[in-house]
């Protein structure tokens, strides 16, 4: 039986997917072969297909790599990394952004694996790129994103819910994890599978907005170039403050601020902190960053964040007493931190539901424990059996 | 549909738990006492013990939950054999939809290996196992729950308990042929509670 299971595989395919795991986790040809117990060698062997690999070794390889003998040996599991990529940037000593970098990795492989099973084309709706321009990175980022806005026929319109902006209307893969707090955001792009984003599911819904806003702007301009976005970074570079300047346009277009912050202080002879809160809940961001916008728009003193911070801030608390139940859940909290993206959700409850997938290959696929992947399906209810449910008609 | 534990039980020989099954009944907080009514053989395999060890972020407690049933001598630990080897080679290599993941797949293989049933809960598992292994004993959660013995050692209270844990905490799949059983143990106030039951299940009157 093991030969029949075994000699089905080509040996070069198995030793390009063992490869690739191999160097996913910087392991090297002679730690591994000291692993499973043989001369670095016969590991070259078996990498380059010259060698069949046995049961036993493959085991040991995959609880060497992570990974397990299922992901290696499944016909459809796709072998793509994009970790490499991310290991030229200069920040790439930095574990938390290694470790978020393979979970973005891990994800879109996860995610295109599911459309081949389900035998799903991802549309694209990609806008043109843009490249920087001698002068100005400012001005051309502000073009770009209002020009981005009329495209996706948003006027000035607040964009609330960037992660389905993306998902929805660009096609791009976005993916909402708890990472480590300093990391904000991963981008990345490869040509065959698209743009994919992982953004922090520990901070808050309007923070996300501004880093999906700041990795959109990292698509339009480099799309080639990955990025780890660490949490309150500088804008060091002329890509990264196209990038900066971009998200707030695009997120906060300056028009849109400037009428609402009229509408919002009418009457007022002073700045409140409710005027802050109403303002970064229209707009969708952090009270933080609706009030730089207005320091960086000249509509309020430069400071006067600062001045909020010092006289204790802006609480939960607070919010909650002016926007009741409009109020978004805070970060940290269980419902912030479930894991989401709407698409992969319903991508890996159709491979359950037909059968193609197990809940341990989902899990393992989806980086989910058990638990939380039957909460997702049952969220989802997909393991109802709603016999009322309306067919479709397609 | 699986084969009711009973019949299974009644046959003796070794009862390998896959981790859909441990993690269910880790959320009982009585596992020990539970697979200690049964009175078997009660394995579970290192590859799962590999499994429920990776890739958590919730920090779930079922390794150190199945180390201390490990250590209590309620499960046993097992490796497969040169047999069980070969079949879990034909379990995870190949097409998806014809595959397992690595601790499902060992599981199937250790009780084809030994000759004895495995407690599984999972959907495709079951029909790959009707399929390819037909004279495997197959068995989910709720048949040890429904085991007369474990009803017996527990009693009424503990056992409706230790469902509603299962069901709420670990959110246990319940094969539609128990779906009667389990809700007639735990009533039906209860198990409008369980986000795990169908719909049909939890709002009998509005599905009417």
């Amino acid at each position: 039986m093991i030969a029949a299971t075994l000699q089905s595989l080509d040996p070069s395919v198995i030793g390009e997917r063992l490869r690739i795991a191999r160097e996913a986790k910087q392991i090297t040809q002679k730690d591994a072969a000291a692993g499973i117990q043989v001369a670095r060698t016969t590991l070259l062997a078996i990498e380059q297909g010259q060698r069949r690999v046995r049961i036993d070794e493959i085991q040991s390889l995959a609880r060497l790599y992570g990974t397990s003998v299922n992901e290696l040996l499944r016909h459809e599991a796709v072998h793509v990394d994009l970790v490499p990529r991310f290991r030229k940037l200069p920040n790439s000593s930095d574990p938390a952004a290694e470790a978020a970098a393979q979970l973005l990795s891990d994800l879109t492989r996860a995610e295109v694996e599911l459309e081949a099973l389900l035998g799903i084309e991802r549309r694209r709706n990609y806008p043109p790129e843009r490249p920087l321009r001698a002068g100005d990175v400012r001005v051309q980022a502000e073009q770009d994103a209002l020009e981005l806005r009329q495209r996706l026929g948003l006027g000035v319109a607040p964009v609330t819910d960037m992660v389905t902006l993306l998902e929805m209307e660009l096609g791009i893969r976005v993916y909402v994890r708890p990472l480590e707090s300093r990391i904000s955001g991963v981008f990345a792009y490869d040509d065959a599978i698209g743009a994919c984003i992982l953004l922090n599911a520990r901070h808050s819904k309007g923070r996300r907005n501004q880093t999906a806003g700041h990795e959109l702007g990292h698509f339009i301009s480099a799309r080639n170039r990955p990025e780890v976005l660490h949490r309150d970074e500088g804008e060091m570079s002329r890509e990264e403050r196209y990038a900066g300047v971009f998200g707030r346009c695009f997120v906060t277009p300056s028009g849109a601020v400037r009428q609402k912050f009229q509408e919002v202080v009418a009457g007022s002879a002073r700045l409140t902190r409710r005027h802050l809160i109403v303002l970064a809940h229209f707009f969708g961001v952090s009270r933080e960053a609706i009030a730089r916008r207005l320091e960086e728009l000249k509509l309020v003193k430069t400071g006067m964040w600062q001045w909020f911070q010092d006289e204790g801030g802006i609480t939960d608390d607070q919010v909650r007493q002016v926007l009741g139940d409009l109020a978004t859940p805070s970060a940290n909290s269980e419902d912030q931190m479930r894991p989401t993206t709407l698409r992969l959700s319903l991508l890996a409850a159709a491979a359950y539901g037909q059968g193609l997938l197990s809940e341990g290959q989902l899990a393992r696929l989806l980086h989910l424990d058990r638990v939380e992947l039957r909460r997702m399906f049952q969220d989802l209810e997909m393991l109802d059996d709603d016999v009322n449910a309306p067919p479709l008609l397609l | 549909m699986s084969t009711p534990l009973l019949s299974s039980f009644s046959s003796g020989g070794v009862r390998v738990l896959d981790a859909s099954a441990v993690i269910n009944l880790n959320a009982t907080d009585c596992a020990h006492d539970i697979l200690r009514a049964l009175g078997d053989r009660i394995v579970v395999v290192d590859t799962v013990v590999d499994e429920l060890a990776v890739g958590t972020r919730t920090s779930r407690e079922d390794p150190a939950k199945l180390q201390d049933l490990v250590a209590a001598s309620a499960i046993e630990l097992v490796t497969l054999g040169q047999v069980g080897s070969e079949h879990f080679a034909a379990l995870v290599a190949g097409r998806a939809s014809e595959t397992l993941d690595d601790g499902e797949a060992a599981s199937i293989a250790f009780a084809l290996e030994s000759g004895g049933a495995v407690v599984i809960d999972e959907r495709k598992a079951n029909r790959i196992c009707r399929e390819r292994f037909p004279q495997l004993r197959l068995a989910c959660t709720v048949d040890i729950f429904l085991h007369p013995a474990v009803g017996a050692a527990l009693g009424r209270e503990r056992l409706i308990s230790a469902v509603l844990s299962a069901l709420q905490r670990a959110r246990m799949q319940v094969p539609v042929h128990h779906l009667a059983s389990v809700v007639d143990l735990v009533g039906v106030e209860q198990a409008g509670r369980c986000p795990s039951l169908p719909r049909s299940v939890r709002e009998p009157l509005r599905q009417k």
